[in-house]
């Protein structure tokens, strides 16, 4: 009896088992061969950048009969998701979202497919500075989807009782003074993200390239032991002691609310209206009143592309063209759409609804992209670590800075 | 007779052998292939300059101690040692104090145990996430409960986890909040094991309650509270999710930790090679913090 009941059992287990592992691989047979189920998997940076593509999906999903998955990943996690992906020979994603500082580090070592061989070319109608790092010699590898780019972000009414308003705030000085005053009023003054290297540093850059200065030179060598350097960062120092570091989250709320006056965001945080609390400007570049103006907004575009190792390059270079197309790059606009074309951003009735896409198209036109280095993620995490020291007072400015130039002189030598 | 009785003998033995040898066989493939095998590949990457991406295009080389010696001389390793190790003491301590006055408050009473002991459980059965997120709202500058109810009560207000001398503070008590249930959790176990008969011994020996706690609670639930530490300051060293969704290991790397610093330094630049040496470092750390532990588990 226990014979027949072990055998009973194993029988069972057997059978389940066959069931189960035939049962994945004709239903992944299925989906390859039969051309009505195909799937594109699609790896984003998760909040309105991924929202505004996923609303575009269905129109594109019924007329090429395929399914898209979206997977949305905070921006650490989103490189570190392609990278790990692109060492597989046959790679889980077919498109992907792409922030501009990792486009050498991609390039270099082959994680993005050669949109141009498959078909794509950028079009007249993108702001072209935004496509500088889209290149790699002539062939195109991504495509500016996302126009983010920093502004400043401010709260009216803590502006205008210093005395300002968005068109008379012309410097740096400009924005010190409103932020003296509003810690007079007993409010909080600048409002800086200090969760994070890379925050920490993105926050500054705009401060620095209005003093002239940048991270690196022209032969990717560290800079940042100079004198324009050191003349932003005591700025910057002056400047946050008006207020506090604080997150993303707060920071909006905080310049929202009032309780804080101002602070470097990017479009896809707050979308203002004529009733808002806050709103927000593109830096005009210049230290002083006077001053000479640099360019002083950096991107923070969210490019698209293929990985090398995709297995649907085809059809998601179809769906590419298709999310760059004109129109349904406008239609994304009352979603928080951002893009990086002309056709949308200097459309009249665009502007009606959303005039603060002037302020934008002027900040992409002039936008500086952070360094197309392939050691970025090492570069900026040490310089963020010693800017960290200096704002918290553990280095000062000179020790702070010429130790973070020998620990970057010592990356970039390799 | 006796010859044939013996080879029996030796047969069921070499049986019984066999058959311990079968059982522990699957363990110890499981083990070979789940920990074994990452390690000395982890032990092999960390003498090699291995990057994920740039090994796509060409191959990691040998670069012996090379991984060490930088990691060993970095100051901001040495910084994050020194965090992690008084993370884990102050961790620790807290939480076995708090978790073993709890443990005793719920044994002594005489109703409602179960309510409490789920009460009590709660943070702990709370993801990680959830518990860092929570605290970060009701922390906040702009909208925290912690500082509304300060202000209204007149107090300094203070920017929690951006300030210094603040956010390794609050790292060490939202670990004790969220830990001292699992610590409570296993020596209220523990002390539901102590026999009756020893306290009721001790009362007719007219003993007050310290010396019952000192001489018949704590000798009898030893093994509980060395096992509770173990565990606690192993998982305490590996501090990780709390800072990085809190405070990144800033500000001024006031709360890095030792898994931080490598997920700066190593993972999120996809330096395997580097990121594998402090992982080694780290288990050589977590081995000497708990040799005490173990040397007495094995006893």
């Amino acid at each position: 009896m226990k014979k027949v009941i072990a055998m009973a059992l194993a029988l069972t287990m057997a059978l389940g088992m066959t069931a189960c592992g035939g049962g994945g691989g004709s239903s992944s047979g299925e989906d390859s061969s039969s051309g009505g189920s195909t799937e594109l998997n699609l790896i984003l940076r998760a909040g309105t950048y991924a929202d505004v593509i996923k609303e575009c999906l269905p129109a594109f999903e019924e007329e090429h009969g395929v399914t898209c998955n979206v997977q949305e990943l905070s921006e650490s996690d989103l490189y570190s998701g392609i990278a790990l992906d692109a060492i597989n020979a046959d790679g889980s994603y077919d498109l992907c979202m792409v922030d501009g500082s990792w486009m050498a580090e991609f390039t270099e070592n082959g994680v993005l497919a050669n949109l141009s061989e498959l078909g794509y070319e950028l079009d007249d109608d993108i702001i072209p500075a935004t496509t500088s790092i889209c290149y790699v010699g002539d062939d195109v590898y991504l495509a500016p989807y996302y126009g983010n780019v920093t502004v400043l972000m401010f709260n009216k009414a803590n502006v205008e009782a210093a005395g300002y308003n968005a068109d008379t705030i012309d410097s740096l000085e400009d924005i010190l003074a409103i932020c003296k005053q509003a810690q007079a009023d007993g409010k909080k003054g600048f409002i800086y993200r200090g969760d994070g290297q890379n925050n920490l540093v993105v926050d500054f850059l705009p401060i620095l390239l209005s003093y002239g200065g940048w991270v690196i030179d022209d032969n990717n060598q560290p800079t940042v032991n100079t004198e324009e350097f050191k003349n932003a960062m005591n700025y910057y120092l002056e400047l946050i002691a008006t207020g506090e570091a604080q997150v993303k989250d707060d920071l909006i709320a905080s310049v929202d609310t009032g309780s804080g006056t101002m602070g470097i965001g990017w479009p896809g945080w707050y979308t203002p209206t004529a009733d808002s609390a806050a709103d927000y400007i593109a830096l005009n570049g210049a230290a002083t009143d006077g001053g000479e103006a640099h360019n002083a907004n950096v991107y923070g575009i969210w490019a698209l592309g293929i990985p090398a190792n995709s297995q649907n390059q085809e059809l998601a270079a179809e769906l590419l063209t298709y999310l760059m197309d004109a129109d349904v790059q406008k239609s994304t606009v009352a979603s928080g759409g951002v893009p990086c074309r002309y056709s949308s951003l200097q459309d009249p009735e665009v502007l009606e609804t959303y005039p603060q896409y002037e302020v934008v198209c002027e900040a992409l036109e002039s936008g500086v992209y952070r360094p197309v280095i392939s050691e970025w993620t090492q570069f900026y995490t040490t310089l963020g670590t010693e800017m960290d020291n200096i704002i918290n007072g553990v280095k000062t400015v000179d020790q702070g800075l010429a130790d973070a130039q020998t620990q970057l002189e010592e990356l970039m030598a390799g | 007779m006796r010859r044939n009785n013996s080879a029996k003998l030796h047969t069921a033995d070499v049986q019984t052998k066999r058959f311990g040898y079968s059982m522990i066989t699957p363990t110890l493939v499981v083990l070979l292939i789940m920990t074994a095998y990452p390690l000395l590949f982890t032990l092999f990457y960390s003498f090699t300059d291995y990057n994920l991406l740039r090994n796509l295009r060409e191959p990691a080389s040998f670069i012996a101690l090379k991984n060490y010696t930088d990691l060993l001389t970095d100051p901001y390793f040495q910084q994050s040692i020194w965090n992690t190790v008084k993370f884990t003491i102050l961790a620790v301590i807290f939480e076995m104090l708090i978790g073993f006055v709890m443990a005793l408050f719920v044994n002594c009473l005489r109703r409602g145990q179960k309510t409490m002991r789920t009460l009590l459980l709660l943070p702990y059965l709370l993801p990680t996430v959830t518990v860092a997120l929570s605290w970060r709202m009701m922390l906040s500058p702009n909208y925290g409960i912690v500082n509304q109810v300060l202000q209204t009560l007149g107090l300094p207000v203070y920017n929690w986890f951006s300030d210094i001398h603040t956010a390794f503070g609050m790292l060490v008590v939202i670990d004790v909040w969220q830990s001292a249930p699992f610590v409570f959790l296993l020596l209220y176990a523990a002390l539901q094991s102590v026999p009756q008969s020893q306290y009721e011994a001790a009362r007719i020996d007219g003993a007050g309650r310290l010396k019952i706690l000192f001489y018949v609670t704590i000798p009898n639930i030893k093994n509980s509270l060395a096992l509770c530490a173990l565990l606690r300051t192993i998982d305490s060293f590996r501090l990780f999710d709390k800072v990085n969704l809190l405070t990144g290991g800033g500000p001024a790397n006031s709360t890095s930790t030792i898994t931080q610093y490598l997920y700066n330094y190593g993972i999120s630049s996809l330096d395997f090679g580097f990121g594998s040496a402090g992982a080694i470092v780290m288990t050589i750390l977590v081995l000497i913090l708990s040799s005490v532990y173990i040397k007495r588990a094995i006893q």
